[in-house]
């Protein structure tokens, strides 16, 4: 162990600045790294170089530079914090059902103790259908000439369109992700509870614990790091959510679904307004650094705690 | 580590390379490749039209090349690719075709441009999405028709419908022709005729007026049909319907009102809409005109089945398809599926008048050449142009059992067969509606949206601000507000491809 009066002495002994080097494991990192680079840093830096341009499309790429302009122009834009506010409101709505609904279809699967594994394999069914096929499904269910909800709906008086009104248009997109992503938070829960000891369920219930304080005070405590695994995954999934909306209202009604994903893709693959979009990518990244780091804590945390 | 192998460490021999010196060239390196990247999505010039040998058969001179087309899913399209071999046999050119999605299209035919290499060397040139925003990155027709042993188009440009020839086919006043029309939907008034029929006596006596669509007819008369077929007609829960999605179909529903009611874009409206301009000036649909459109716009949809605000054109095209709306504004060349679905039931007119005019917006486009073609391809590309806008293939298109368009040239308007299939029973029932888009393609009556390289952005702003006013979010001069200080914003950046 190096003590405080050790390093003392040494930074004594040796005042000037010390230089790492490339040691012979980083050296034989290097081609790697340099795929790394090819692969992330270079478009990063292009990004970055691009969100002070304006980019030119027409005989070849071309940047020309504008300084602040388009950050200016990002940080005063109040559709753009609309929809960041937007983008806020249906991340959390999204997780919490997923990660609410999921644990409770873990819960039920895990005390069952024939036929589970058919109900799980319908459970997950969702989980296999491509986004966009999601949406489309979701757009015919709820077509208001020949939806089979709408139907129903006009069946009990409510004649509205679910995606012509910006309510329902909202609940709508949030619950078909619900619908085909709940089982992931329900097959990592499953996962998890069902590597919980069982000899400390039995303890529970010999102590009278009832099924909610079991799971309540010892199931998920035991199985935090694994939801926070799957929090981790789904919260940068819904970052980048695009399919569904896209298939189903595109943003609308007036904007209630336009989150960023949308108006990331809007900027730059239908306005090719490409320094304008290289901010809100920029903006995007580094939610989504944020967000992971947050997780990643909360992980680290966890872990040293057990 | 102990302090003694610490020191070991230190003394080793200096390596060539330190971690910072490492960074430092790894971002140096970087940004070189960076540029490099970007540099190397730059254009070279294309190769020149190769030259024509003594006696060679025009239409045979580039046998045996490939070239690429990419177009949006359209009926012309659909028409020609089932349908390739006459071309091929003529010329021995092969062909691939793309139908993509008309967003999907645009994003391709931006990046090919970018990329300067031509994979796509005939585009279909959507005259608000593709050629105002791109028309330097397209050629000249002119340069090819007829001229270096090319063959010349079949009766001349003259023989295209002049006011589809200048929206679909030019940016600005140099005359230069960059695409050819190719396709040429209009939106009319598509209407249920056997209700019409059935209830004509009662709705006349009820309304006050002859209740006949037609461009005689008023907006307001309209409101007043559709209101009255939704309570006393059981054949169809509501009487129209509309394509208010948040969508471009929004803004092209809304226009048709728009110009009716005396409102428009920009001044000379008209004329931005036939040429094109890159400055249009200050946007006017701050006006009293645009509000008055604006106010009975938002009105019109509250009457209508409430499916509107979630369908574009596909959508209320299946609603009365299905019959859940007596009426509608939409593209004429659904026809061909109307009278499928309902046969002899569907008929067509212009659109109504208001106080102004009344206004049928075109949504016709053209298909064009790439810039960077060059060599045989661009000649191919030229040979498949021509054939693909000929009389005889539109009138094969008419005909196709895949769909099929509605003919962009005069003379095949003026063939009997053809004039006999504007009447039941008809062959070619895309021909049903030739009455009502031959008056709505008139000057006085057609509706073109501002050529401008920006439209796509204020597109949008428009169709957002008309989707707030119908969520009841804002009132039709607040939309109208917003729309116009959003675009004056769009066009005050400048357009910069």
């Amino acid at each position: 162990m190096t003590t405080t009066v050790d390093r003392a002495t040494r930074a004594g002994a040796d005042p000037a600045p010390r230089r790492s080097r490339l040691t012979l494991h980083e050296l034989m990192m290097a081609p790697a790294l340099l795929l790394l680079a090819v692969l992330s840093i270079i478009p990063l830096v292009t990004l970055i170089a691009m969100s002070f341009s304006r980019v030119r499309l027409l005989g070849g790429v071309r940047l020309e530079w504008v300084g602040l302009d388009n950050w200016s122009r990002a940080l005063t834009d109040a559709d753009l914090w609309h929809g960041w506010a937007l983008t806020l409101v249906y991340f959390v709505i999204t997780l919490a059902i997923e990660m609410v609904l999921g644990i409770a279809i873990a819960a039920v699967l895990s005390r069952l103790a024939r036929g589970r594994g058919p109900l799980l394999v319908l459970v997950l069914l969702p989980m296999f259908v491509a986004p966009a096929i999601v949406g489309l499904l979701g757009r015919y269910l709820t077509d208001s000439t020949f939806g089979l909800y709408a139907w129903v709906l006009q069946g009990v008086g409510i004649h509205h369109d679910i995606l012509g009104n910006p309510h329902s248009a909202l609940a709508a997109v949030v619950l078909m992700d619900v619908w085909e992503w709940t089982p992931l938070i329900a097959l990592i829960s499953l996962a998890g509870m069902t590597s919980v000891n069982p000899s400390i369920l039995e303890a529970a219930a010999l102590d009278g614990a009832g099924s909610w304080r079991t799971l309540w005070h010892i199931v998920l405590p035991s199985i935090m790091n694994v939801l926070t695994v799957a929090l981790l995954i789904r919260s940068m999934d819904l970052v980048r959510y695009f399919d569904i909306i896209t298939v189903t209202t595109n943003g609308g009604p007036a904007d209630a679904t336009k989150i960023m994903p949308l108006r990331l893709y809007e900027s730059s693959f239908r306005f090719f307004d490409l320094g304008y979009a290289a901010v809100i990518g920029l903006m995007m990244l580094v939610l989504t650094i944020v967000i992971a780091r947050i997780f990643v804590r909360m992980l680290s945390g966890k872990g040293q705690n057990a | 580590m102990t302090y003694l192998e610490d020191q070991q460490m230190t003394h080793r021999p200096k390596p060539v390379l330190t971690r910072r010196r490492a960074l430092q060239l790894g971002g140096l390196g970087a940004g070189a490749l960076a540029t490099g990247f970007l540099a190397g999505c730059g254009a070279s010039e294309p190769a020149p039209l190769p030259v024509a040998k003594p006696g060679t058969d025009p239409w045979r001179r580039f046998a045996g090349t490939t070239i690429n087309f990419i177009s949006e899913n359209t009926a012309p399209t659909a028409a020609i690719a089932a349908n390739l071999k006459p071309f091929t046999d003529l010329t021995g050119v092969r062909v691939n075709i793309g139908n993509l999605e008309l967003q999907a299209l645009v994003q391709r035919v931006a990046l090919d441009m970018a990329g300067g290499q031509a994979q796509y060397d005939v585009v279909y040139a959507d005259p608000y999405q593709v050629l105002a925003p791109y028309s330097k990155g397209l050629t000249d027709l002119r340069e090819l028709d007829g001229r270096s042993g090319l063959p010349p188009l079949e009766k001349g440009l003259g023989d295209f419908i002049p006011t589809q020839l200048r929206a679909a086919g030019t940016f600005g006043d140099d005359g230069k022709i960059f695409a050819l029309p190719y396709d040429a939907p209009t939106m009319i008034w598509q209407y249920r005729a056997d209700i019409f029929d059935r209830y004509f006596d009662r709705m006349s006596a009820d309304l006050g007026f002859d209740p006949t669509p037609g461009a005689d007819r008023t907006w307001e008369e309209y409101r007043k049909i559709a209101a009255w077929i939704n309570d006393h007609v059981d054949e169809v829960p509501y009487g129209t319907g509309h394509q208010a999605k948040q969508h471009d179909s929004l803004q092209c529903d809304f226009s048709n009102v728009l110009w009716a009611y005396g409102g428009d874009y920009f001044e000379n409206g008209t004329e931005v809409g036939l040429s094109g301009s890159v400055h249009p000036g200050k946007c006017l649909l701050r006006e009293d005109a645009a509000i008055e459109a604006a106010t009975f716009y938002d009105g019109l949809v509250r009457i209508a089945h409430p499916g509107s605000r979630g369908w574009d054109w596909d959508g209320v095209a299946a609603a009365l398809r299905a019959g859940q709306i007596a009426m509608t504004p939409n593209w004429h060349e659904n026809a061909a599926s109307n009278e499928q679905a309902l046969p002899g039931k569907i008929d067509y007119a212009p659109l109504p008048r208001g106080p102004h005019r009344s206004a049928n917006i075109y949504g016709g486009t053209g298909i064009a050449i790439s810039g960077s073609s060059g060599g045989a391809r661009l000649g191919a590309a030229w040979l498949f142009v021509n054939w693909a806008t000929s009389p005889d293939t539109q009138l094969a298109n008419l005909k196709s059992s895949v769909g099929g368009g509605t003919p962009t040239r005069s003379s095949v308007y003026e063939l009997p067969e053809v004039k006999q299939a504007e009447q039941r029973p008809s062959k070619l029932p895309n021909m049903l509606t030739a009455d009502a888009v031959t008056t709505a393609w008139k000057s006085d009556y057609i509706g073109l949206r501002p050529k401008i390289p920006m439209w796509n952005e204020c597109d949008t702003a428009l169709f957002t601000e008309l989707s707030r006013m119908l969520a009841g979010q804002q009132s039709p001069k607040e939309a109208m507000t917003n729309a116009a200080d959003r675009i004056d914003d769009i066009v005050a950046r400048g357009w910069f491809a």
